[in-house]
């Protein structure tokens, strides 16, 4: 099905989230009708694809910054990840061909929702990617509310989760979260700010209502939420898991696979991700911007 | 031997097969080509085939001995005219609402011989939705600690068509519920099979994980209540995302499938559409 708009081509991939636009030209900045026609596209399918995107950072960046303030740091301060040289603020992911590790860590996550303002989104471009693997999937939250029994989301409503950085996650877990390789992670480093309770935790609605379009969508994820607000995490786990696993059916998924030169734009405030570790033997490179978010309420 | 244009579709599991025609007879060398891509990619797809029931079933024959019951219980399915073996898996535009009941499986493993492999073929497919996805549960069993591994390598599981988990909604999810009266069988006995938890793949001598959510109740031996927690921790690790390959279905794409090293899962997330695929299920093995 393809919607018709009237600068650009809308057609969806997947039934529940994402649709590959076509007739944009990332290369040259976005005149307002075309931006206004792209973020309404934005909010009714959450992640969007465009092909054949030959961009500079500069124009990476510049896209991005369309749909919110860039998000210079969008990693936990210990992780040591590398970012381009004259563009600390576009993350260069680079998996090596000769990583062979078959890394199976990788969870359904929200991106830094430990942070009081979590992104609202990112910009992630393949520069190299696998003949075969390396996709990345995306799940719809607004259908996770949905789908509850009315009395879970009556109960969901009034409740609150902590969510925190890197507690409880193994190394190969933890590097996963990031998408990036566990030798550019300073686990050392990581631990050591744990144990001084340096870490980021943040309290957020376990329902959150999107700011932009006032849909309620469930906000409670593998990697960081750690408990709900004023129970143990012993008492969280049973209820946390079923969300866990609620959240990320099948049916509210839509799985990308990467050609050099896509672009993807995801709603982190209503969608859950997860990169697929399946390219041993390959070299895969992506960079990414993110853009800032507000606090979920 | 015949070079095939194999292009795999994921790092784990699945390969595209380019420049085949299934509506003549494949010649002898590469059908054996496509028996070891089949062994080496666990499942196959080859896009723009224009087939028969006849051929279909033929294509299918290649693999194995043809299931020709009229239907796999429970469900009661149409089948192509003259072609009993050629089943019509069909979900109506009509057919309302979100159903998410879907659960990964593998087919009929409450049969003593569950199938070996099954050939569909796409007839009408929505333009967005209605994707499968397949897991290699030789990953599955491979990424196992040595510990479970051993532990595993000793229990056999009991295989249902009671429907414990999922109930009905997971076995019709893709399925039309236009016609809800008519989609059971009539009633049949509880029929209930032990097999090995851990199988051997009879051609590639690997071994496999061989639980799945829908037909297994519980380890031999074993209450519902002891078998759960080991259960649930097997399901959720047979399908992680890294095992997984997912098809977007063209209308007359083929994809044939090993029953005995993958489960699969037919995603219900195209409301207001139709999906017509015709399927073939090849008789299998006793698993050991």
């Amino acid at each position: 099905m393809t919607v018709a708009y009237k600068h650009i081509e809308v057609s969806p991939v997947a039934g529940a989230l994402g649709a590959e636009v076509a007739g944009v030209d990332l290369t040259e900045s976005l005149g307002n009708e075309v931006f206004s026609e792209l973020h309404d596209a934005f909010m009714e399918h959450l992640v969007l694809f465009f092909r054949g995107q030959d961009i500079t950072p500069a124009q990476h960046i510049a896209f991005a910054r369309r749909f919110g303030e860039i998000d210079p740091n969008p990693f936990v301060r210990p992780l040591e990840l590398e970012t381009l040289p004259d563009h600390p603020e576009v993350l260069n992911v680079v998996k090596e061909a000769s990583d062979r590790s078959m890394n199976f860590g990788g969870l359904w996550h929200h991106d830094v929702s430990h942070r009081e303002r979590p992104n609202l989104g990112s910009v992630l471009l393949a520069r190299e990617a696998p003949a075969a693997g390396g996709d990345t999937m995306w799940a719809n939250q607004y259908l996770a509310y949905n789908t509850l029994s009315d009395g879970l989301k009556k109960t969901l409503g009034g409740m609150k989760a902590v969510h925190s950085t890197i507690r409880d996650l193994n190394d190969d877990q933890l590097a996963a979260n990031y998408g990036v390789k566990k030798e550019s992670v300073n686990f050392a480093s990581v631990r050591r700010a744990e144990d001084k309770s340096e870490k980021v935790e943040h309290v957020h609605p376990v329902i959150r209502t999107h700011p932009e379009t006032g849909r309620k969508c469930l906000f409670v994820n593998r990697s960081f939420t750690q408990r709900f607000d004023g129970w143990t995490r012993e008492e969280s786990l049973p209820l946390l898991d079923y969300l866990w696993a609620h959240g990320a059916r099948p049916e509210f998924t839509v799985r990308w696979r990467w050609q050099a030169g896509d672009a993807a734009l995801w709603d982190n405030r209503c969608v859950l991700h997860n990169a697929i570790n399946d390219y041993a033997g390959q070299r895969r490179v992506m960079n990414r911007v993110a853009i800032h978010g507000d606090r979920p309420y | 031997m015949t070079v095939l244009d194999i292009r795999p579709v994921a790092g784990a599991i699945g390969a595209e097969i380019a420049g085949l025609d299934l509506s003549a007879d494949l010649d002898g060398e590469t059908v054996e080509s496509l028996r070891v891509a089949f062994r080496d990619h666990l499942v196959l797809f080859i896009r723009d085939q224009d087939l028969s029931p006849a051929r279909h079933s033929a294509f299918a024959a290649l693999f194995g001995e043809v299931d020709r019951e009229p239907f796999v219980y429970p469900l009661v399915m149409p089948h192509a005219e003259g072609h009993p073996e050629v089943l019509r898996v069909v979900k109506e535009a009509g057919d309302g609402g979100i159903n998410f009941g879907g659960l990964w499986h593998y087919d009929v493993t409450y049969r003593e011989r569950p199938h070996l492999a099954s050939v569909i073929h796409a007839r009408e497919v929505p333009p967005a939705g209605g994707d499968t996805m397949w897991a290699n549960q030789y990953l599955a069993y491979e990424t196992l600690s040595e510990g479970m591994k051993a532990l595993l390598g000793r229990l056999r599981a009991i295989h249902s068509n009671a429907l414990t988990y999922g109930g009905d909604e997971a076995r019709y999810a893709p399925t039309s519920k236009a016609k809800t009266g008519e989609r059971a069988a009539p009633p049949t006995e509880r029929i209930e099979t032990a097999h090995p938890v851990l199988r051997s793949h009879p051609e590639s001598g690997r071994k496999a994980l061989f639980v799945n959510q829908v037909f297994t109740e519980r380890f031999e031996g074993m209450t519902l209540e002891e078998s759960k927690p080991l259960l649930d921790f097997l399901w959720d690790h047979a399908v992680r995302p890294e095992f997984t390959c997912r098809w977007h279905w063209r209308a007359g794409d083929v994809a044939v499938w090993d029953n005995r090293c993958t489960q699969h899962f037919a995603l219900n997330d195209y409301y207001g559409r139709r999906r017509e695929v015709h399927r073939v299920a090849i008789h299998g093995e006793r698993p050991v």
